[in-house]
């Protein structure tokens, strides 16, 4: 009965962290809490140590990562540069769901963390197994991309 | 100390060996039941998820799909077997009132005189026709019998594989989830893409089966029909069209294996019919009982399928060398007979995938 009362009846996001970490990504900001319990079904819990990778550069890309703890550093090996260091609730490599292009830059957990991640495969399967889910979280990742593009566009015109 | 733990280290291994050698011959038929299970989960997922969209209940989606397939296929065998019966009862009252005897000496009389000499003294004389045939078709009835049988473990089995493929279409996205979640942090992505890589051979190479399976079934009932139309005579050429189809998906043994309720149906409707014992193919070459035109009507049904259909629907599913095929269908078929054959072309595809994988990680390692 607690079960049943628990998933019927309390559908408080806060109850579950990688819910409501995942009820703030942009991609699935569309989504219905019912929706998003799916999707919390369908990604995949990992926990990384201090320093290890969670992918290098080259690597072939199947997907993105959301930090629900911790933290991670993104950064290009070959000129040792850090672009940025992301922290809890913050996603990366959002663009391998899209394309299969290797991995521009690599990822590693600065601190002990803890991710989930979201891959193509998944999304294929959501797609193949709901596709007016796979539909809105196709277009939240246009949005996604072509923000990124506008603000690239615009530092690209203030840089000239 | 070193030597106990040798020793300690020999025991142990003895004694798993022992147990695993105990219980493979068990496991080798649970193993059987849930690649089975596997299989049919494949063929079934897309239909069950796509129901569970709708009714949003995974559980009710997959009885109201199992539920459906278990419905057709007893109506499928109901009707096949009570017509087959009533079918083998006219046959048995024909046996007994001696026709039999005399439409196979007519039949071993007119063979003779079609052939010319030198082939007609090879075939034997009409007494012992009679008693090798009557034998052959009794052995070929005790044999029904036996298989009869053994239905009872095959109703066993086909109650646990239904209960295997059950869990496995509720639990499937969690069985994946949780086999995922063993999978080492390093070979993540690389395992996702090789399980959905599997999934994809396999369900490909299925679909394209059965779509063939499909082809050849009603290609088989429309060939029957034609036959039909010539006047063979044939009853139940659905049915006999749709077991065609199915075992099409055992390869190369399938298609034979296809002929024969056909030729037996034949051989029992027309039996005392003179019309169709002095049938020859093409005004030609005799053909009693419509025999050789059934083998003829599956030779191009298969031609069809070979030529046309299994190339543009399952050809390009596992992309592997004809020649692989058939090496791999050897194997297969020596190795546990026709199940290995079934088995062989997909367990090929999904080995290679597994292998082009294990390369690729050998060849960047670096990069993971």
């Amino acid at each position: 009965m607690k079960t049943l009362y628990k998933n019927f009846f309390k559908s408080d996001l806060s109850q579950n962290p990688i819910l409501k970490v995942l009820s703030e990504i942009p991609i699935f900001k569309n989504l219905s809490s019912k929706e998003l319990k799916g999707i919390a079904n369908l990604v995949h819990e990992r926990t990384y140590k201090k320093d290890e990778p969670v992918f290098k550069k080259l690597a072939p890309a199947e997907g993105m990562y959301v930090i629900i703890k911790g933290k991670v550093e993104i950064s290009d090996p070959d000129s040792g540069i850090t672009f940025v260091t992301l922290g809890n609730g913050d996603f990366f490599g959002e663009l391998a769901l899209l394309d299969e292009e290797p991995r521009s830059a690599m990822a590693v957990a600065s601190e002990p963390s803890k991710l989930v991640g979201f891959f193509r495969t998944d999304l294929l399967t959501l797609m193949n197994r709901d596709p007016k889910i796979g539909n809105k979280i196709l277009f939240d990742l246009s949005c996604v991309l072509g923000e990124r593009l506008r603000r690239t566009n615009q530092e690209l015109a203030k840089s000239q | 100390m070193d030597s106990i733990q040798k020793l300690y280290r020999l025991l142990l291994f003895l004694v798993i060996g022992g147990l695993a050698w105990n219980i493979l011959p068990f496991l080798g038929s649970v193993i059987v039941m849930l690649i089975f299970a596997f299989l049919f989960t494949t063929v079934f997922l897309n239909s069950v998820d796509s129901l569970e969209r709708h009714i949003h209940s995974r559980g009710l989606s997959v009885l109201l799909v199992i539920g459906s397939v278990i419905t057709l296929g007893l109506w499928f065998f109901g009707s096949f077997i009570s017509n087959l019966g009533s079918q083998i009862k006219v046959f048995t009252h024909k046996l007994q009132q001696k026709d039999f005897a005399v439409s196979l000496e007519s039949l071993s009389e007119k063979t003779k005189d079609a052939l010319p000499d030198f082939m007609s003294n090879m075939i034997p004389e009409t007494d012992k026709l009679i008693n090798v045939a009557k034998e052959s078709i009794g052995g070929v009835f005790q044999n029904i019998l036996s298989i009869l049988g053994s239905t009872g473990s095959f109703f066993f089995v086909a109650v646990m594989i239904l209960i295997f493929t059950i869990i496995l279409l509720v639990e499937y996205h969690d069985f994946k989830r949780s086999l995922v979640h063993y999978i080492p942090n390093k070979y993540l992505e690389v395992g996702l893409r090789t399980i959905y890589n599997i999934e994809q051979q396999i369900s490909k190479y299925l679909r394209g089966q059965i779509l063939a399976a499909g082809s050849v079934a009603i290609l088989s009932i429309i060939g029957l029909f034609i036959l039909n139309q010539m006047g063979a005579n044939m009853t139940l050429i659905v049915f006999i069209g749709i077991i065609a189809g199915l075992a099409n998906l055992i390869p190369m043994v399938g298609p034979f294996v296809g002929m024969i309720p056909a030729i037996l149906i034949a051989l029992m409707n027309n039996l005392g019919n003179d019309a169709a014992m002095a049938h020859q193919i093409f005004g030609v070459v005799p053909s009693p009982f419509f025999i050789l035109d059934i083998v003829f009507m599956f030779i191009i049904v298969q031609q069809i399928d070979n030529n046309f259909i299994t190339p543009i629907l399952v050809g390009e599913s596992v992309g592997l060398h004809p020649m692989v095929v058939m090496i791999v269908l050897l194997i297969g078929g020596i190795l546990i007979g026709p199940l290995g054959m079934l088995f062989a072309i997909p367990t090929a595809g999904v080995l290679k995938v597994i292998i082009t994988e294990m390369i690729f990680i050998s060849k960047n390692s670096h990069l993971l």
